[in-house]
């Protein structure tokens, strides 16, 4: 086992994103969703390497709980959450 | 010399879509209060033909003659009997593909383009929002907004737009504007810039953007787009698997196996829709829809998860790896996980109708390689998540020497899509086995962070 390696050496792998449709690298994943990761990144990465390790090590223990337990939802909910988040940001 | 595509006359495009739900009970969909959403809740985003189309339980709907005059430009699309690769695969199977990738942006996207772009118009909607990822559903709207003259605006995810030129051009071409995002055109895009100037965007700020888009403009004629997931995007895309049934019919067979590619799952849904109908009304058809393999420690979805595990392709990993009581105990990883799956493709798995499969990057990368090289079509890299399965089943049909009749849907080419192939190609893309004197830094990655061990439950 190596000496632990810089987040950049990692930030560099890459592959495709069923999202996106293209490929991207971790450190995108890592930082996509306004500096945090993507909900699905153990999902993506699990098959390369042990993310879940990684992120325990590379996040504050309150953003890899907060990643874990996250339940995505559904797609007609987040519809109308963001209906009513732009209707009040038109207002104001 | 044995037939190898077979075609419909444009006459014989399908009249009417099919719908599933009226054949199954769905839970009524819940807003962010826990209530069931209403109708009026999604007008500001979607006309109301459109939203009565969503929650109606009418079997079967009229395709609108001047949809039917714009599918005519690629539809009906053809089936094709794929030889080569039956011969590549040494296989008893007989397999068919439906091919979406004839349409003009070259996937099965603007089968429900078309019709969403055509119900605005005649709500007297003057232009559609949108965002997308990889361009595919961005540029099939673009098309359809052309067809129908009205405007369109996309949104795509910064890092998309800047690797897919093309796809942004094609949707200038197509009239349309298209954006990076974020952008500094609404406020949900601004408020990203302002902490994050560089941010390579993502599809939730994307979606942000097109809906603050539609709903504040003023004008009331301006309304937002989506081209998965909503039931009114799966009933549009039955066309396909309409199509196919006559089809199949001409070639004087039925599929054992149906299988389609499943992210929000409308391309899967419009092929396998008609045909699961007709296995509720008896007939004996296996119908796979196929995902990426996700981490198998960390199922997190709701629901489908719970009750989903029909699949009898069941990775599982020792929970003791993590070491976190907080986890969720390790159910499987054969549901449809993604969140932004189409809640009746999930019911249909809870119904055990539909039987997920799972593969892996690699391996639906060299299904997609096969592809190319034996039916001679670049498969689009979603696609070649089906195929990885159609090779599964063609060599299961081997070893079983039996003469399956297999059809999939190829629900569009990699054209303008091959960042993906050259990574795969460079070698980039490997999953397993880095090697470290390749990529020494990588390796150093991996050696700390193995990969987890995939034992299958069953």
């Amino acid at each position: 086992m190596g000496a632990e390696p810089e987040t950049s050496d990692a930030a560099s792998l890459s592959r495709r994103c069923p999202r996106l449709g293209g490929p991207v690298t971790l450190g995108y994943c890592m930082s996509c969703e306004q500096q945090r990761p993507c909900l699905k990144i153990t999902d993506c990465w699990w098959e390369t390497f042990d993310i879940v390790r990684y992120l325990q090590d590379h996040l504050p223990a309150d953003h890899f709980k907060q990643l874990m337990q996250a339940r995505p939802k559904p797609k007609i909910a987040s519809l109308v959450e963001l209906i009513e988040k732009a209707r009040k940001g038109a207002e104001s | 010399m044995k037939t190898k595509k077979i075609f419909l006359s444009e006459e014989e495009i399908p009249r009417q879509w099919y719908n599933i739900l009226a054949d199954i009970k769905m839970n009524p969909p819940l807003g962010p209060d826990g209530k069931p959403v209403t109708p009026d809740m999604l007008a500001p985003v979607f006309p109301m033909n459109l939203i009565e189309q969503e929650v109606s339980t009418q079997r079967w709907i009229d395709i609108p003659d001047e949809v039917l005059k714009i599918y005519r430009i690629w539809r009906p699309s053809p089936l094709v009997r794929a030889f080569s690769l039956e011969k590549a695969l040494d296989t008893p199977a007989h397999i068919y593909f439906k091919y979406e990738g004839t349409s003009p942006p070259g996937s099965h996207k603007p089968n429900t383009a078309v019709p969403q772009a055509y119900y605005n118009k005649v709500f007297g909607i003057k232009r559609l929002v949108t965002e997308t990822g990889a361009g595919q559903w961005g540029s099939a709207l673009a098309f359809a907004c052309a067809q129908l003259g009205l405007g369109c605006k996309v949104y795509m995810v910064r890092v998309s737009f800047d690797q897919k030129p093309y796809r942004k051009v094609m949707m200038q071409t197509w009239g349309a504007d298209c954006v990076p995002s974020p952008s500094t055109e609404t406020k949900a895009g601004r408020d990203i810039l302002a902490q994050h100037p560089d941010s390579s965007g993502s599809l939730g700020i994307a979606i942000s953007e097109a809906v603050e888009a539609a709903v504040s403009d003023a004008s009331g004629k301006t309304r937002y787009s989506l081209g998965s997931v909503l039931n009114h995007v799966m009933l549009h895309q039955t066309v396909i698997g309409l199509e196919a049934q006559k089809q199949m019919k001409i070639a004087g067979e039925y599929p054992d196996v149906v299988i389609g590619c499943a992210g929000g799952g409308s391309n899967f849904a419009g092929l396998a829709f008609p045909f699961v109908l007709d296995k509720m009304n008896g007939r004996q058809i296996a119908i796979y829809p196929v995902e990426p393999a996700a981490c198998p420690t960390l199922t997190k979805a709701p629901f489908v998860y719970d009750h989903g595990d029909t699949a009898g392709y069941t990775p599982l990993l020792p929970m003791y790896s993590l070491g976190h009581t907080f986890m969720p105990p390790p159910v499987h990883a054969g549901g449809l996980r993604y969140h932004g799956m189409a809640p009746t493709v999930s019911q249909l798995v809870v119904e055990g109708l539909l039987e997920p499969r799972s593969y892996g990057q690699m391996a639906t990368f060299e299904a997609g390689m096969l592809l190319a090289r034996t039916e001679g079509i670049i498969p689009a890299p979603e696609t070649n998540h089906a195929l990885a399965c159609v090779v599964d089943e063609a060599r299961r049909a081997k070893e079983e020497g039996k003469a399956k009749v297999i059809l999939f849907n190829w629900s569009g080419h990699g054209l303008i899509d091959l960042g993906s192939y050259e990574k795969y190609l460079s070698g980039s893309l490997k999953d397993f086995d880095y090697p470290a004197q390749e990529i020494e830094e990588a390796g150093k990655i991996l050696a700390k962070y193995p990969k987890p061990q995939l034992l299958k439950s069953r």
